[in-house]
């Protein structure tokens, strides 16, 4: 699979992007750090290493504690993640409606050890504690839509139009 | 200001913390992450003492608390030391062997027995990540939270732009960050890991090697010394210390014959 190769690759940082977030978006204020990384982790999905030496740089902030608030925050990932990203809620609710299972389910479709990424970056599944919905348990998201009473059919159509892309 | 301690009053300077004036007024309360030149960071918790209001009090910790009004502190009660005692339990799962954790113990009766041994030869106090900032280099730093929160570098990686400077290894209060010089490099080790691996200067005399290499010009900077070097750059200090003397002696003593003895141990 030469394209999957290609496409495992990390993403080339473009720096006049990481210009535009820090400087135009944010006047290179150092306050606003966390809103900067959460712009670069919209745009390459997690945060690459060159691009968190590039704000280290840019706003005088050391790199150890760029490196602390992006491990501190489950929202960053210094890792790549997928295009499509699913998170099942396993709060006490939705554990109680089978939540476990269908985390079970679609990482064994996926070919996951529980959560993660798949290695041609498509997918990546992730658990989540509460999502604040436990009413409509068990819910998964699915790249930011809420799916709620979530159920194995359901979550097999959703991966197989993932799968046909 | 006045303010009661351990039912005597005492004078309380406004924005003091309590365990400044606890100290000044020789009450010891038990610390383990704080050093009066770095800001608190109220990590160990151990100085929790309790702030009497009304008929209430509350738990606060006395490394970070500053004080406004005259308020009534406790230091010593049951239910502190019934704190402290599992606290010291709990700490001395991750660090067995820590002498300072063993004394604590003893001070409140803590049964090290009661919990099983998770040794991670760290307390998270964090110490070593504050004076990194304030006079290292930035390589250390607190990655993760929660159960997960650990002593890191950057990416895990071992770091190249330590100056070397020893102070994470000096502030340790459970001392288990090592730092050991191998030929020509000093390493640090941190949570028994390699942290920071840096080259040392060869003495341009003797060869052998004496020091990190490092910026100078930064630490200098930090020390107010943009300017003055502190020593000679190139010589070790052991024959930086002989060639003065040769000098001197040179210059005060030349009646004298300053040739080593033959044999002579002049090293």
């Amino acid at each position: 699979m030469p394209e999957a190769q290609a496409i495992c690759q990390e993403p080339e940082v473009d720096f006049t992007v990481l210009d535009r977030i820090i400087f135009d978006d944010y006047g290179g204020n150092r306050e606003a750090m966390i809103m900067m990384m959460q712009a670069i982790q919209r745009q390459y999905r997690f945060l690459p290493e060159p691009a968190l030496q590039y704000i280290s740089q840019a706003i005088g902030i050391p790199l150890t504690k760029i490196y602390e608030v992006a491990t501190f925050y489950a929202s960053f990932s210094l890792v790549p993640k997928g295009r499509h990203i699913m998170h099942v809620c396993t709060g006490t609710a939705c554990h109680l409606k089978g939540s476990g299972g269908l985390v079970q389910h679609v990482a064994a479709r996926m070919g996951l050890d529980g959560g993660g990424t798949t290695p041609d970056l498509k997918f990546t599944l992730e658990t989540v504690n509460c999502l604040g919905a436990c009413a409509v348990s068990p819910v998964v998201v699915l790249d930011d839509r809420y799916y709620p009473k979530a159920n194995v059919g359901q979550l097999n159509r959703l991966i197989e139009q993932i799968d046909t892309e | 200001m006045k303010v009661i301690l351990d039912g005597k009053e005492v004078d309380a300077e406004a924005g003091r913390t309590i365990l400044e004036v606890a100290r000044a007024n020789g009450v010891d309360i038990p610390t383990l992450c704080h050093v009066p030149a770095l800001e608190p960071a109220a990590m160990c918790r151990l100085c929790t003492v309790e702030l009497v209001e009304g008929r209430r009090s509350r738990l606060v910790t006395a490394c970070n608390f500053p004080l406004r009004g005259e308020v009534e502190i406790k230091t010593d009660t049951p239910r502190l030391r019934k704190g402290r005692k599992v606290l010291i339990e709990l700490l001395h799962t991750r660090c067995p062997d820590s002498v300072v954790l063993k004394e604590l113990a003893e001070r409140y009766g803590a049964d090290l027995a009661r919990f099983p041994d998770d040794n991670k030869d760290c307390v998270v106090c964090g110490l070593c990540v504050r004076v990194c900032e304030r006079i290292g280099a930035n390589v250390l730093a607190l990655s993760g939270r929660g159960v997960e929160i650990r002593v890191n570098t950057s990416f895990g990686r071992t770091a190249r732009h330590c100056i070397g400077c020893g102070a994470c290894a000096q502030i340790c209060p459970v001392e288990k960050i090592r730092i050991r010089d191998e030929e020509a490099e000093r390493v640090v080790i941190v949570c028994g890991r390699e942290a920071a691996r840096i080259p040392l200067r060869p003495c341009s005399s003797c060869g052998k090697p004496f020091g990190p290499v490092i910026d100078l010009s930064l630490v200098m900077e930090r020390a107010g010394e943009a300017q003055v070097p502190a020593f000679n750059l190139l010589v070790c200090p052991a024959c930086s210390r002989r060639s003065h003397a040769r000098r001197l002696a040179e210059r005060h003593f030349e009646q004298y014959d300053i040739e080593p003895a033959p044999g002579g141990g002049a090293e």
